[in-house]
C-alpha cells in the first residue's frame, strides 16, 4: 500500500438526519505534519464530521480516508493510530485520573498503558493523578483528556474545541502543547467556532459553514483570497474620498480613524494597478499623500464575510 | 487547497496486538473501584446470610424448644432461597452498571474511538461482572454452607455433594440475572430503567405468571421455573417460588441458554451498532 500524504481525506462525505442534512458533500484534504483547524460557527457540522471519521456514527454518503486506510473498512487499525476528544472528554467521575487512563489504555494496545505515567507528566497532572475525576476543575479534565490521547502515541490527534472552558493560561498551554506536537511531526486537527484562537494555533485551515466547506487553505491564502482594502492618508481625507469614489475599481470608500479605507473590486489581480492609479489621481488632483498601503482582511474579517454572504445567499 | 506541502508518509506500522484480558481487567476495576455498587452488591449477597443465620443462631439459643437448630437441610434450603432471590437482586444492579455504566459517563465514546472492536467492548463485561460478582456469592455460599453444617445440631448436616449442587445453583442463578441485567442495559442503554424493568419482572411479573395456571407449559419459558428443575432435588420445597412446573432437564436447559443467548445477542448488537 502506498502512505498517503495526507491524513484525512473525505469525499463527498455527507451527513443526513431524517431531511435534515448536518454535513453535505465535504471534500477535505489535511495534510500530514499540520496544524489545521476546521473552523465554523455553532451548528455548522463540524463535530458531526469528526464523528462520522471516528466510527461515532455511520455516513450516509461519501467515503473517508484515515492515515490513508479507508474507513470505516479498516476504522480499527486506522484509529490505533489516531487520538480525539470529541465535545468535552468524558471520564469515570468516581475513578481517579490515573484510573481512567487504565481504562482506555487496557482498549488500546500493550504499550499504551506504559505510556501512562509520561503523559500525565506532559499535561501537568502528575500531583492530581491519583485524586478522583468528579474533583477536577474543566481545565484539569481538559488535560486529562489529551494526556488520554497522548497515551496512545497517536500520528493525529483529533481535538473537537479543546480550548472550551480553559482560562487564558489554560489557552496559551493549550495552544503551545498542540505546537509542539505539531514538531514531533504529528499532526493535529483542531475544530473550533474560536477564530482568534484557530489563527494563532494552526497552519491551514477549512471554513465550514451550514455542513458545506466554504473556504479552505493557508491561513495566508485565505486572508489574501478576498477583495483588499486600501489605506489612504491623505491631507484632505473628504476630497479625496469624493474623488476616488467614482473609480470603477472602488467598490466602498469610508472615513476611519482619520483615513480612507477604499475597498477595491474587481480582479485581485490588479491591485497593484489600482493602487497606483488612486495614488496618480490623488498627486494629479494636488491632494498630498502620506499613507498608502494594502491592508488585507483578517480571518475573522473574512470568516464573516463568507458566512454573512452565505446567509444572504440563503 | 492548502499551499502546505504535505509531508511524505512512512509505510504505517504493523498493527499491535490488542490483547482481551486487559479489558476484562478494566471491567473489573470500573465495578470494584465503585464503592456504592460494592456495598449495595456485598449487603445482597454476604449480608443476608450473615443476618438470616445470625438470627437463626440466636432463636434456638435463646428457645431451644420451639426453634430448632439454625443449620440442617431445611435451613440450607431457605439459605440458598435467600441467597437466589436476593443476590438475583445483586446481580441484575452489578449487571446494569456494567452494561450502562460506560453508556451513562459517556466514557463509551472515547473507548470507540480507540478503534476497538465494539463486541470486544460488550463482551468483556461479562467475565469482567462476573468476577466481580462471584467471588461475593462464592463467600455468600462458603457461609451458607459452614452455618449449615456447624450448626447443625441434632440434625443431620448437608452432605458435601448437597453443598456444592446448591452453591453451583445459586451461582449459576445469579450468574444469569447480572447476564440478563448486563445485555437489557447495553440494549436500552440505561441503568434505572434495566433495574426497574428487571426488579418488577424477578418480584412481581414471574410469582404471578407462575401462578396462573391457564398458561400451563407456557410457564416453562419462565426463568425461574427452569432454574428451580435444575436444583438440588431436595431443596425443590424450599427454593420453589410458585406451583410446580414440570419440565424436563433438557427443557430447563434450553430455556436458560435461550435467554442467555437472547440478551446477550440483543447487548452485542446494539453496542455495535449505537451512535456514541
Amino acid at each position: 500500500m502506498t502512505p498517503s500524504s495526507y491524513v484525512v481525506e473525505t469525499d463527498g462525505l455527507t451527513k443526513k438526519f431524517g431531511s435534515r442534512t448536518v454535513v453535505c458533500d465535504v471534500d477535505l484534504k489535511v495534510p500530514r505534519g499540520s496544524a489545521f483547524g476546521y473552523l465554523g460557527p455553532n451548528g455548522a457540522g463540524k463535530t458531526t464530521l469528526i464523528r462520522m471519521l471516528l466510527g461515532l456514527t455511520p455516513a450516509t454518503a461519501g467515503s473517508m480516508r484515515l492515515i490513508g486506510l479507508p474507513v470505516p473498512e479498516r476504522r480499527g487499525e486506522a484509529l490505533a493510530r489516531v487520538g480525539a476528544i470529541v465535545e468535552e472528554p468524558r471520564f469515570h467521575g468516581y475513578l481517579t485520573g490515573r484510573e481512567n487512563l487504565e481504562i482506555v489504555a487496557a482498549a488500546r494496545d500493550r504499550e499504551a498503558a506504559r505510556r501512562i505515567a509520561d503523559a500525565i507528566e506532559r499535561v501537568g497532572l502528575a500531583k492530581r493523578a491519583d485524586d478522583r475525576v468528579r474533583t477536577y476543575s474543566l481545565g484539569m479534565r481538559q488535560r486529562l483528556g489529551i494526556a488520554r490521547i497522548l497515551m496512545a502515541d497517536p500520528e493525529l490527534l483529533i481535538l473537537d474545541e479543546p480550548m472550551n472552558g480553559l482560562d487564558p493560561a489554560g489557552i496559551e498551554e493549550t495552544r503551545v502543547l498542540i505546537r509542539a506536537l505539531v514538531a514531533e511531526g504529528r499532526t493535529v486537527v483542531l475544530s473550533s467556532h474560536l477564530l482568534d484562537e484557530v489563527e494563532k494555533t494552526v497552519d491551514a485551515l477549512a471554513i465550514v459553514d451550514q455542513g458545506r466547506i466554504v473556504a479552505q487553505g493557508s491561513i495566508g491564502e485565505l486572508t489574501r483570497s478576498g477583495p483588499p482594502t486600501v489605506v489612504v492618508g491623505s491631507a484632505d481625507n473628504q476630497r479625496a474620498g469624493a474623488l476616488l469614489a467614482p473609480l470603477r475599481s472602488v467598490a466602498r470608500i469610508a472615513v476611519e480613524d482619520g483615513v480612507l479605507r477604499v475597498g477595491l473590486g474587481g480582479r485581485i489581480s490588479a491591485v497593484n494597478e489600482a493602487i497606483a492609479d488612486i495614488n496618480r489621481r490623488l498627486v494629479e488632483a494636488g491632494i498630498p499623500v502620506y499613507r498608502l498601503e494594502p491592508e488585507h482582511a483578517s480571518l475573522e474579517q473574512r470568516f464573516l464575510e463568507i458566512t454573512s454572504r452565505l446567509e444572504e445567499a440563503a | 487547497m492548502t499551499a502546505l506541502t504535505p509531508i511524505a508518509a512512512a509505510a504505517p506500522p504493523a498493527p499491535a496486538r490488542r490483547p482481551f484480558l486487559p479489558l476484562v481487567r478494566a471491567d473489573l476495576l470500573k465495578l470494584r473501584r465503585n464503592r456504592g455498587l460494592l456495598a449495595a452488591a456485598g449487603a445482597m449477597t454476604i449480608g443476608p446470610v450473615l443476618v438470616a443465620y445470625t438470627i437463626l443462631v440466636i432463636l434456638h439459643a435463646a428457645n431451644p424448644a420451639h426453634h430448632g437448630p439454625a443449620g440442617g437441610i431445611a435451613n440450607l434450603g431457605h439459605g440458598t432461597s435467600l441467597l437466589a432471590v436476593i443476590g438475583s437482586v445483586a446481580a441484575v444492579l452489578v449487571g446494569a452498571s456494567a452494561g450502562a455504566g460506560d453508556l451513562g459517563s459517556g466514557v463509551f465514546r472515547e473507548l470507540v474511538v480507540t478503534g476497538r472492536s465494539r463486541v470486544a467492548l460488550f463482551a468483556s463485561r461479562i467475565p469482567g461482572g462476573l468476577a466481580f460478582l462471584l467471588p461475593l456469592v462464592g463467600v455468600a455460599v462458603a457461609l451458607t454452607a459452614g452455618a449449615t453444617v456447624v450448626f447443625a445440631g441434632s440434625l443431620p448436616a448437608p452432605s458435601t455433594t448437597l453443598l456444592a449442587e446448591a452453591g453451583i445453583w445459586v451461582a449459576l442463578q445469579i450468574a444469569f440475572y447480572f447476564v440478563l441485567a448486563l445485555g437489557l442495559a447495553s440494549l436500552i442503554g440505561s441503568r434505572a430503567q434495566t433495574i426497574g424493568i428487571l426488579l418488577a419482572w424477578q418480584l412481581a411479573v414471574t410469582p404471578i405468571l407462575l401462578s396462573i395456571g391457564v398458561l400451563g407449559a407456557g410457564r416453562d419459558a419462565i426463568p425461574d421455573a427452569a432454574f428451580v428443575r435444575l436444583g438440588p432435588h431436595v431443596l425443590d420445597e424450599y427454593v420453589r417460588r410458585g406451583p410446580v412446573v414440570s419440565m424436563s432437564a433438557a427443557v430447563a436447559l434450553a430455556v436458560i441458554a435461550t435467554w442467555t443467548s437472547v440478551a446477550v445477542g440483543l447487548g452485542m448488537w446494539r453496542t455495535a451498532k449505537r451512535d456514541a
